[in-house]
């Protein structure tokens, strides 16, 4: 077995047309992110060497920490939303006894195969402070509570995070649900022998053996959330003034708004670096949990 | 086990067949990829006759850009029959396309700019030098003596050939809503404030504006920046004046007492310009801030009722009372220097924004341009009375500013870009606005 | 029939009032692909429209070639999928089940792809693409779609083979498979559900991707339809009616394709094992 799993040139075979792919097309490019972020350089010009000056200037910038605060709370929101939605709506779809499971399982995902474009035109009309769909329901159930959602500083970032863990649950409630299909039946069938209730049997039996799933559940909410761009370039275009910046907003609008390019990649660096930080955590965490598990 | 295999063969038939299609696709469409290295034997104007490709860059995706666009493809026709334009449409990314052509040697032949990209282009060689074409093809002779800032650059070069005119911010009303609400036209702070106030108490919105884009927060900023001071937010573009200074100062905290009054609608910052302008024509909104260019859509769905006045003066600074905001900056169609048909490119390019402005005189109802028309062209429908009025008052104006895309420093465009939305809030203050905007200031200065 | 006990309803209700909300704006598409500017805006943003405005329909068909966009769509998408799971595929697998030093790093390396904003390296991508000769054909899309693709669908796969008890190459090997036959004809089919969901993932990111597109096809008769909305997006105004009519020419047939395509994957999957609840 150990001649079978170390078979030196299925290896080969099987990593190096991904890793090559992967190296020259996506790795060889944020190598010149990183390399670029130590100048200063207006994305055509050969540009300054500037050593770390680009990175002191961001540590020195409020719209950097705003940019880190709103990733957070983005993704925050979507992390906590898309995962419990996913989860329930995937196992009642998984359920035999439901009916209509097979209208629910497409009807779920819908929102995922519509484009962005989409999806932020709608929301942006539900959520307009004088004819929005939302506004007109809190007139509807005679309450008070108008907002401009989008107008307001503090909080906008919710409102267009709503938008995303809104439009992207399908994703993981699709993923979570292919996770319980692989789940042999026998597995349910012990567990049923044992007198164990639906729900006690997925936690029991779902939930552990999800594990991995879950991990890199969270892991497309929390750096999805991190990177957010396409929804505040659309339905804010990261306003009002600069409140609903996020790092890659800031990336942008460095780059090519303002002829900074340095300073974006910059930007665009610690959002990397960020993002590794959560994938070298959620490993860790997952794999003490599972360790104990087995225990 | 059946199953499987079937299930692999599709698999493997699909790769096959992929990679199969490939190789017909990847060598027919490469061939015109490399044409460019297969130089042309002479680039002189004698070889005319040989059909020629241009690839352009431009706007085309409404009215005032489909027209124009199509009217002068159709004279090109005509005048260079040898002569095709493969369009390629510009995206609404903040220049963010054409850079990376430029940054990847995609750069189309001929493209159009604006300011800040004229900048950057000229340092790293990615524009190139009209003035020669400008005089060779007699684009300067039939230029308007205005348009003078628009067609040179700082330095004294002709980078683009503009195909407009000089622009301004215009404050436009709704007559009959004054009227019939009994309120005057304001021609001051005080008088603003009471309009303000009686149409809120009528369910009227003040003025409605498209605060989702930041270039007219921008202009709004400024028309009340040259209340204080004529030169308005140039001076803080060239790095000259600081945002604490008291005419910046002043303006911010008008605004913001405004803001506050009620002069915008609620979410004003996420109302995009189809649904500002659906307010003022509705009826449902006195007042509209836009460029002069909104006169012929204001004039078609308003008609009589609509006009234009002189920005409300702040008490004590009356004089400047016919400073505007807007006018032009250098910009319009650019050619790549590393084309392969540079003249050629430079010829059609100031042919096709003389022919733009033949088309916006004659279609869109816009006498104000680069370039001086020929007689013989006539508009389709008589000019509006309130181009009309803006024609014979031009004399009147003390003083113009720029647009957002006509500022010389990016950083500074983006920080008032950013500011002057933020200002447009409720719970942002002038203090905030002053602050961040000098931090801007003093980096630039550096 | 069993009697639903509260709880039961009220989850009913939950189940089908979330349904709702999903579908909703495939109708709202609709209905605001027939509209014009002032109904969109002012008077009508989410009734059904006054007059059926078909010009809106007329007016994105004679902009833009839509057959040509569409199949370029589908050539790219198609490709993109199918290269993007033989190899996220083979990796995942020598990564999570095989034994050599090294997979741990190699696995969070091609992870890397994920974190990477598309802005930040479209001029890099846009240079590598000319370098490799692939401007001018499919491949200049299909290329950089599959390599972006390639982190999200090696992880997914990571976490389905991870799961898999050792016995199944155990027995695979004691049949005298070499791994080659086993990965193909033991590993992979264990996977179908997987495969079926990073399928539509993968094709509807291809699908609806419009940043690169927009930078990397310079060719008219390669593009594809994302590209569409260029020609009504403008720098004032825009045509809302016509953009809708676009986004509903671009969307109906994935969503179309999706709800097909769907019923005889889950038909294929679920033999494998249904779960009792």
């Amino acid at each position: 077995m150990k001649k079978f799993y170390g078979n030196k040139l299925a290896i080969a075979v099987f990593t190096l047309p991904a890793l090559s792919l992967f190296s020259i097309m996506v790795f060889y490019p944020i190598i010149q992110v990183f390399y670029k972020s130590f100048f200063k350089w207006n994305g055509l010009s050969a540009g300054t060497f500037i050593g770390i000056d680009n990175y002191l200037r961001l540590f020195d910038d409020k719209l950097f920490y705003l940019s880190n605060k709103n990733g957070f709370i983005f993704a925050a929101v979507i992390t906590v939303f898309q995962i419990s939605v996913a989860t329930i709506l995937a196992l009642a779809v998984s359920s035999v006894k439901l009916r209509g499971r097979n209208v629910f399982r497409i009807v779920y995902f819908i929102p995922v195969v519509l484009s962005v474009t989409v999806v932020s035109q709608l929301w942006l009309s539900i959520y307009n402070a004088d004819t929005g769909l939302l506004n007109k329901f809190f007139e509807l159930i005679g309450s008070s509570y108008r907002q401009n959602w989008l107008s307001d500083r503090d909080k906008a970032i919710f409102a267009i995070a709503v938008v995303n863990a809104w439009q992207w649950m399908g994703y993981q409630f699709a993923l979570i649900l292919a996770g319980i299909k692989s789940i042999p039946t026998s597995y349910y069938e012990a567990a049923q022998i044992d007198g164990a209730s639906p729900v006690q049997a997925h936690m029991k039996i779902t939930m552990p053996l999800l594990a991995e799933t879950y991990k890199f559940c969270l892991l497309i909410s929390v750096t999805g959330g991190i990177k957010a761009f396409t929804e505040m370039f659309i339905m804010t275009s990261g306003g009002p003034g600069n409140s609903s910046y996020t790092l890659t907003y800031m990336m942008y609008s460095s780059a090519f708004r303002s002829g900074e390019f340095g300073y974006g990649l910059a930007a665009a660096t610690i959002l990397v670096l960020e993002c590794l930080i959560a994938i070298l955590v959620f490993n860790r965490v997952f794999k003490t949990e599972n360790t104990s598990e087995g225990a | 086990m059946k199953k499987i295999t079937s299930l692999l063969l599709v698999f493997m038939l699909l790769i096959g067949m992929l990679a199969g299609c490939a190789k017909t696709e990847t060598e027919t469409p490469d061939a015109p990829a490399e044409t460019p290295v297969v130089s042309e034997p002479a680039v002189e104007p004698a070889v005319e006759d040989e059909p020629v490709t241009l690839r352009i860059y431009a706007q085309y995706s409404d009215d005032d850009t489909k027209v124009p666009y199509d009217y002068a493809v159709e004279q090109l026709a005509i005048d260079y029959p040898n002569v095709t334009l493969e369009l390629d449409i510009q995206a609404q990314d903040d220049g963010q396309k054409l850079q990376t052509y430029a940054a990847t040697g995609n750069l189309p032949d001929i493209f159009q700019v604006g300011l800040s990209q004229i900048e950057t282009f000229k340092e790293s060689g990615n524009i190139m030098i009209l003035d020669d074409a400008a005089k060779s093809t007699g684009f300067l002779d039939r230029a308007h003596p205005s348009a003078e800032n628009i067609i040179y650059n700082e330095d004294g070069h002709i980078y683009a050939f503009p195909y407009a005119g000089n622009e301004l911010v215009l404050w436009y009303y709704n007559k009959a809503l004054f009227e019939e609400y009994d309120v005057k036209v304001p021609e001051t702070y005080e008088e603003l404030l009471t309009a303000i106030e009686v149409f809120n108490a009528n369910d009227i919105v003040p003025m409605s504006i498209f605060a989702k884009e930041k270039w007219i927060t921008t202009a709004m900023y400024d028309v009340f920046a040259t209340r204080f001071d004529p030169a308005g937010i140039t001076k803080l573009d060239t790095g000259e004046s600081k945002a604490s200074e008291e005419a910046f100062t002043k303006a911010a905290e008008t605004l913001n007492e405004l803001v506050n009054a009620g002069m915008f609608a609620d979410g004003a910052t996420n109302t995009n310009y189809d649904q500002a302008a659906a307010l003022f024509y509705e009826g449902k909104a006195a007042m509209f801030l836009n460029g002069q260019w909104e006169i012929a859509g204001s004039a078609e769905k308003l008609g009589e009722n609509a006009d234009w006045m002189w920005y409300p003066v702040m008490p004590g600074y009356e004089d400047n009372k016919y400073a505007l905001s807007g006018g032009g900056a250098p910009g319009g169609y650019a050619v790549n220097p590393n084309s392969e048909h540079k003249e050629l490119a430079a010829e059609v390019a100031a042919y096709l924004s003389e022919k733009y402005c033949e088309a916006k005189y004659m279609y869109r109802g816009n006498p104000i341009l680069a370039v001086k028309v020929d007689e013989s062209i006539k508009p389709e429908t008589p000019f509006p009375t309130m181009m009309q009025k803006l024609d014979t008052e031009m004399g009147n104006i003390t003083s113009t500013t720029k647009f957002a895309w006509g500022l010389s420093n990016p950083l500074f465009k983006v920080a008032i870009e950013d500011q002057s939305q933020f200002l447009m809030t409720k719970d942002y203050t002038p203090v905030e606005f002053v602050e961040e905007l000098d931090k801007v200031i003093e980096r630039m200065n550096q | 029939m069993k009697k639903l006990s509260f709880s039961q309803i009220f989850f009913r209700i939950f189940l089908w009032g979330y349904a709702f909300i999903s579908l909703y704006p495939l109708v709202w598409m609709l209905l605001y692909s027939f509209k014009n500017n002032e109904e969109i805006f002012v008077s009508n943003p989410f009734g059904f429209p006054k007059t059926l405005r078909f010009e809106n329909y007329i007016n994105a068909w004679s902009q833009y070639d839509v057959p040509v966009y569409f199949l370029n769509s589908v050539i790219v998408a198609s490709a993109t999928v199918v290269i993007t799971i033989v190899l996220a595929m083979m990796f995942a697998y020598a990564t999570s089940r095989m034994k050599w030093r090294g997979r741990n790093f190699a696995r969070t390396f091609v992870a890397l792809g994920m974190f990477i904003p598309v802005q930040a390296v479209l001029i890099p991508v846009t240079r590598v693409v000319q370098d490799l000769g692939l401007s001018g054909s499919h491949w200049a899309l299909i290329v950089p779609y599959t390599a972006f693709n390639l982190a999200f669908a090696t992880l997914v796969f990571y976490g389905f083979f991870v799961g898999l008890p050792v016995e199944l190459e155990e027995a695979a090997c004691i049949d005298g498979a070499n791994i080659f036959q086993t990965f193909f004809f033991v590993i992979v089919p264990t996977v179908k559900p997987a495969i079926a969901t990073l399928g539509i993932f993968t094709f509807l990111n291809a699908w609806n991707e419009f940043i690169l597109a927009n930078v990397l096809v310079l060719d008219k008769s390669l593009k594809t339809l994302p590209l569409g909305i260029l020609f009504f997006q403008g720098q004032f105004t825009t045509d809302w009616g016509a953009m809708g009519a676009t986004m509903v020419i671009a969307s109906l047939p994935t969503v179309l394709v999706y709800t097909l395509f769907s019923n005889q994957v889950e038909k294929a999957v679920t033999i494998g094992g249904a779960v009792k609840g």
